[in-house]
């Protein structure tokens, strides 16, 4: 191939370009929530998200990458034209990291992944005509732009009914969250450990069938849940001034009214003499009574505030779920097209066969992380500062329910967009009556940005593609 | 692309409650000016009426600004219109204070002997029964922090119930003082004895709106 090391070079830069996008802009969605419910300062998340992002990538994001390769187009009408397939890959790289970077500038709320998805598309249709693009994948794809914001909404609705009904309805919350704390780290340290290895540690030779990887993955729930439990009964409970006393003043309030009751019966029975003894103390429970109502006045739930701190911890750990999800999706959209690109130039043809590179993965890891540091830290700590409502309790629901869908969706090798299912997840807390406001036009944006951003990135990369033919094809 | 950030609306809740606080302080100046109306002190009148006015005009302006920034995309997790409503009544409370302080101070009323204390109790028990309804506002944040049930709720229900039987407490105060007033007739002229009538519907009102502000936010309990 001609212009083999020019072609390689500017993949190495487009595919890093892109996963510099990726680390800017969409880690900053992922991760604001934990850094909006002040469950992570900014340099924790950030750290978090280098550390976790760069894993899930590196670890878990081969499967999506291998569909954003080979999956949407018919790779076999370019076995005959490997630089038409070189030149393809990366204009649409660029389109889509062009068109993200203009949807940047004026605040539109677009995905790497549509881009990534439409610009593909884009240059296959422009080679192949409508043919060249496996169409039932696509619509595989597309659909689950719609099903993943819908998944995840159930899933938070349904977590957080269930936190209702279990903590916030309860007499004792704080009690009833030390019961569910460690059952709920048990659920996502499983899941968890499920995804990295089910089938996921490939790049470590540590891929394991279901039934071992299940085995292994409830083990380390099992630890993680035992941990937790010993932890959380360090947590002091409230005295019997806070919480609880609301309800025992009730009661005493009560009995007391019953002995004034009964004072007064005796009294009207009793000699005369003994009469004004019992008034003298029917005079005293009335006064004790005016001091109860006083204190029975309303007061902050003191306990409601030590449960956000328990789900401050339960949230740092949803935020590296979060971080793994996104970085085992995400990554995709600047490794797929990168290895495509890579692998058709070392070996002159168009490679099917080979599975995308540990190198690769973790030079778009690598990428993400140095766009989190250069950029999105920055993006994190505006979006940090506008989602101050958010409590760590409706903060841990919604990247759970996020998380679990994301990793659900990488599994089946589909990529879809982090930050609609975050909002997905967020929405469904709101629906339980979880959240202060929300604004819903953030979702009619969203359903619009998915009718342009295809399209969008399509065209830009049909113009990419024509420019880069001129110079190498 | 900041999406989340975009999502999450500003609270109406927290500047309900700061608007609560103003309609609580010209509550509070009406008290003020209640010891100093059955005083007969008809200089001091005038100017905590214009400072109760002052008051309830900065809180129309938070009012307004809450509803400023209640646009139709906002979702809730208490029904649009029952929040707008809430608002409204707690709006209402602030109008008839200042109503109130501008009727007392129309003209230099005489407070006839025999009125003087039931008169004080009446205005005590109304201001006690708002003061109640406003700690039920003052429990929405942590109503909202427990999704509208559980203990939360049972205190605000309970709070709920206590603004009742307080307004239950003012109407029969109420009844014992237009006795009295009517007994008073020949002590007052018409005027005096009309205006007087008015004041008194009106301080009643306060006790009114409060109920009916702690029953508005007791449907948007989470029902068990």
């Amino acid at each position: 191939m001609e212009h083999a090391d020019i072609l390689l070079a500017l993949a190495g830069i487009f595919g890093f370009y892109m996963a510099w996008n990726i680390g800017a802009n969409d880690v900053a969605n992922a991760m604001g929530t934990s850094v909006g419910s002040g469950a992570l300062t900014l340099r924790r998340a950030v750290i978090v998200a280098a550390v976790l992002e760069f894993s899930g990538a590196f670890l878990a994001g081969s499967s999506v990458s291998e569909t954003v390769r080979k999956g949407i187009i018919d790779t076999d009408l370019f076995s005959s034209d490997p630089t038409a397939f070189v030149c393809g890959m990366l204009a649409a790289l660029l389109a889509a990291g062009v068109w993200l970077q203009i949807a940047s500038y004026f605040g539109w709320p677009v995905s790497t992944t549509h881009s990534i998805v439409g610009a593909i598309i884009g240059f296959g249709v422009l080679y192949g005509g409508v043919e060249a693009v496996h169409w039932p994948k696509v619509w595989q794809i597309v659909s689950s732009w719609v099903i993943s914001p819908l998944l995840s909404a159930t899933i938070s609705y349904l977590t957080f009914k269930l936190l209702l009904k279990n903590i916030f309805y309860q007499k004792n919350p704080l009690e009833a969250t030390k019961r569910l704390a460690p059952l709920l780290v048990f659920i996502v340290m499983t899941i968890l450990t499920l995804t990295m290895v089910f089938k996921g540690l490939k790049n470590l030779d540590l891929d394991l069938e279901l039934g071992p990887a299940l085995l292994i993955a409830m083990g380390v729930g099992i630890v993680s849940a035992i941990v937790t439990a010993v932890l959380v009964r360090r947590i002091e409970s409230p005295t019997d001034d806070d919480s609880m006393s609301y309800h025992r003043m009730q009661y005493l309030a009560n009995s007391l009214a019953k002995a004034k009751q009964h004072l007064r019966r005796v009294k009207d029975v009793s000699d005369p003499s003994v009469q004004e003894e019992i008034e003298q103390l029917i005079d005293r429970t009335e006064a004790l009574t005016t001091t109860m109502d006083r204190k029975k006045g309303p007061t902050d739930t003191p306990s409601l505030n030590k449960v956000e701190k328990i789900f401050i911890y339960l949230q740092i750990l949803s935020a590296c779920f979060v971080a793994f999800a996104h970085g085992s999706n995400d990554v995709a959209n600047a490794i797929g097209p990168l290895s495509a690109v890579l692998q058709t130039i070392a070996e002159g043809k168009v490679a099917l066969e080979s599975a995308v590179s540990p190198e690769v993965l973790a030079l778009g890891g690598l990428g993400i992380v140095i766009g989190l540091a250069t950029w999105g830290w920055r993006v994190m700590e505006t979006v940090g500062r506008r989602i101050t409502e958010l409590t760590p309790s409706r903060g841990f629901t919604a990247e759970f329910a996020a998380a679990t869908t994301i990793v659900l969706a990488t599994k089946l090798g589909l990529p879809i967009s982090t930050t609609h299912t975050l909002v997905g997840a967020v929405v469904g807390v709101g629906l339980a009556r979880g959240m202060g406001a929300l604004n819903l036009n953030t979702v009619r944006d969203i359903a619009i940005s998915w009718v342009i951003t295809v399209p969008a990135g399509a065209i830009f990369a049909m113009i990419f593609y024509k420019i880069l033919m001129a110079f190498f094809g | 692309m900041r999406t989340i950030a975009n999502l999450f609306g500003k609270s109406p809740f927290v500047p309900l409650q700061s608007h609560m606080r103003k309609v609580s302080e010209c509550i509070d100046g009406l008290g003020e000016l209640f010891q100093i109306f059955v005083n007969e002190d008809y200089d001091s009148i005038d100017e905590i009426a214009r400072k109760i006015s002052k008051t309830e005009h900065e809180a129309d302006l938070v009012k307004n600004d809450i509803r400023n920034h209640l646009p139709r995309g906002l979702f809730l997790p208490v029904d649009r219109g029952k929040l707008l409503e809430i608002i409204s009544t707690q709006d209402e409370i602030a109008d008839t204070a200042e109503n109130v302080a501008v009727l007392c101070s129309l003209k230099k009323l005489p407070v006839p002997a025999t009125v003087k204390e039931v008169f004080l109790e009446f205005c005590t028990k109304s201001t006690e029964c708002f003061h109640l309804s406003r700690a039920v506002i003052e429990q929405l944040d942590e109503l909202l922090e427990s999704g509208f049930g559980g203990v939360e709720a049972e205190k605000v229900r309970e709070l709920v119930h206590a603004v009742a039987v307080k307004e239950h407490e003012v109407d029969l105060c109420q009844r014992k003082l237009l006795r009295i007033m009517f007994d008073s007739e020949d002590v007052l002229t018409y005027a005096e004895f009309h205006l007087w009538l008015r004041i008194l519907a009106e301080i009643s009102t306060i006790s009114d709106l409060s109920e009916n502000l702690a029953d508005k936010v007791r449907t948007t309990l989470e029902i068990k």
